[in-house]
């Protein structure tokens, strides 16, 4: 098998780790979630 | 007896896997009748794991296990690139779509894509869009639910010799049985079980040409060099393993992208993004789902090529004309009834996976977006309605699949070039862009669609060399600039300021 179409096999794999990497370094926030985090500073806080 | 005798393993997994999702059904029939909420997005409180397996299993049909496996018999272990596509699709619907949809969605209660649109750009056009889109959904969506009814229907009549009437009758019954009992729950949960069958199943379809020639070794020194011929009658010799000679890198571009853009634009697609419970498990499915989908697809994007070791020169010089086939002669010609039992059940899963995902937005469509607008009616008996929508549309469906008509196939790739040119840039745009109108809305997807049918019908196949750009390109293009233009342009039709804060208020960063 040449570089170019091996390229297709290990491609796939090293984007699945790539978009990890990328969702490790995410901050991601869901509507709702913020109320009882917010909450929560303010009793850490308090 | 001798039916019996032939098919006891096949029949045995069968049984086993529809009265699983028959069972997930009647374990959330009373859960799911609750109020429309819990029908439509169930009460957004899927685990990601779940969603991950399911957004998989609703992306990939049968089409895939068979149809795209089965291509590179012709086309060679190049063919994989098409999965590259698909995988950074896949990412980009995660990464870009997921977590705003999933925030945005909840804010607006919304529940459906076609009501998204209405609650989020609260424009004088947004009724318009929303019946309009919803006409879309249904339109579109028709072929393709009849395309994998009568796959699967034709893998029962050549796996079980069950006649193809029955066979189709039993698929779009089981289904949609299943779907209007446990309505998203059900959906989700047989998704996801499905979506673990086919992920096995990926894995074991590509390891039985290696076991069939005795190992990974002999089998890639086989197909190496073969003596068999391409569909034109040319010697194959190194091609199957040699970069883009057997199939043309803008032909893999074409299939990337046309079927990969169905992941940012789909409803069947987006709406899992509405069910996931809470942020980490939002996380956990964005880097699972690109793992489970590209895994997959580098099993099965291959696999056709690697048959090429199973096979004579006449039965290679048939098959390369039948790619279709290609997955059946295998297992057929490997002969164990267990791993033929177990892959029948990855293809099923994969068709009743996207048939469920796709019934199920049919009738919230049909129900949600048109028939509540027209005549106000009470959660029951919204739930109610759309129960018997769906079974109203599988009778649909089941007529079209006993007569279906020519280049259905077809149909149903261009339905995807229908939903990325309209769906997207006004899925995007109200993600991202506080300042796209319902207007930027109304007529992208007017010119997206208007552009996908004309290159379709008056440009692609009449203009040299355009011949292998798909229509789901110029569609796309055109329809986002258009979004972007005309929002500009209708600035005064933007929401106003209290209600964008509340839509833009909590992002991911």
């Amino acid at each position: 098998m040449d570089f170019l179409t091996g390229m297709a096999y290990w491609g796939i794999i090293l984007l699945a780790i790539i978009n990890a990497f990328i969702v490790f370094r995410m901050k991601v926030k869901i509507a709702g979630e913020e109320d009882e985090d917010e909450k929560k500073n303010v009793c850490s806080v308090g | 007896m001798e039916y019996l005798a032939k098919n006891w393993a096949v029949l045995v997994i069968m049984i086993f896997y529809v009265a699983f999702c028959l069972g997930i059904g009647q374990w959330f029939k009373k859960r799911a009748s609750e109020n429309v909420d819990a029908f439509y997005v169930a009460k957004r409180e899927i685990p990601g794991w779940a969603i991950a397996l399911a957004f998989f299993s609703t992306f990939i049909s049968t089409n895939t296990y068979i149809g795209q496996a089965g291509f590179s018999f012709q086309a060679g272990l190049s063919w994989a690139w098409v999965g590259v596509y698909w995988t950074g699709f896949c990412m980009i619907s995660w990464l870009l779509l997921g977590p705003r949809m999933r925030s945005q969605t909840a804010k607006l209660k919304s529940v459906t894509i076609p009501d998204y649109f209405d609650y989020r750009y609260k424009s004088s056009f947004s009724k318009v869009i929303r019946i309009f889109s919803a006409v879309i959904i249904i339109f579109a969506t028709l072929w393709y639910m009849a395309a994998i009814a009568k796959g699967c229907a034709h893998l029962l009549t050549s796996t079980l010799g069950i006649p193809y009437a029955w066979g189709a009758f039993l698929i779009i019954f089981i289904t949609t049985l299943y779907s209007v009992m446990g309505g998203m729950y059900s959906v989700l949960w047989t998704d996801a079980l499905q979506g673990i069958i086919m992920f096995f199943v990926a894995i074991l379809m590509v390891m039985v040409p290696a076991m069939y020639v005795g190992g990974w070794g002999p089998l890639m020194d086989g197909i190496a060099h073969t003596t068999h011929l391409t569909a034109k009658g040319q010697p194959m010799g190194d091609g199957l393993m040699t970069f883009c000679t057997l199939v043309s890198f803008a032909y893999i571009t074409s299939i990337g992208f046309a079927v990969g853009m169905k992941q940012i634009a789909e409803p069947r697609c987006l709406i899992r993004f509405y069910s996931v419970d809470n942020a980490k498990s939002m996380k956990f499915a964005m880097i699972a789902t690109p793992i489970l989908l590209g895994v997959s697809l580098a099993c099965v994007f291959g696999l056709g090529a690697l048959v090429h070791g199973m096979t004579t020169d006449t039965e290679a010089a048939y098959l390369v004309k039948h790619t279709d086939q290609v997955v059946g002669f295998m297992l057929d010609k490997f002969g164990n009834p267990w791993v033929t039992g177990i892959v029948m059940a990855g293809l099923f899963a994969a068709g009743m996976s996207s048939f469920a995902a796709v019934s199920i937005i049919v009738g919230t469509a049909f129900v949600g977006d048109i028939w509540t607008l027209f005549k106000p009616m009470s959660q029951a008996k919204q739930v109610s309605s759309t129960k018997w929508l769906m079974w109203v549309y599988s009778a649909i469906i089941f007529i079209i699949t006993l007569y279906p008509p020519a280049g259905i196939v077809e149909l149903t790739a261009f339905s995807g070039a229908v939903f990325a040119a309209g769906f997207f840039p006004a899925v995007f745009g109200g993600l991202y862009l506080r300042w796209g109108t319902g207007k930027g809305v109304f007529w992208s997807m007017i010119i997206g669609i208007g552009t996908t049918l004309l290159w379709r019908f008056g440009l692609r196949f009449y203009l040299p060399g355009m011949k292998d750009i798909h229509e789901v390109i110029p569609g796309f293009i055109v329809s986002l600039i258009a979004y972007l233009i005309i929002s500009k342009l209708t600035s005064g039709d933007m929401p106003d300021k209290e209600h964008l804060d509340h839509v833009f208020h909590t992002q991911e960063s």
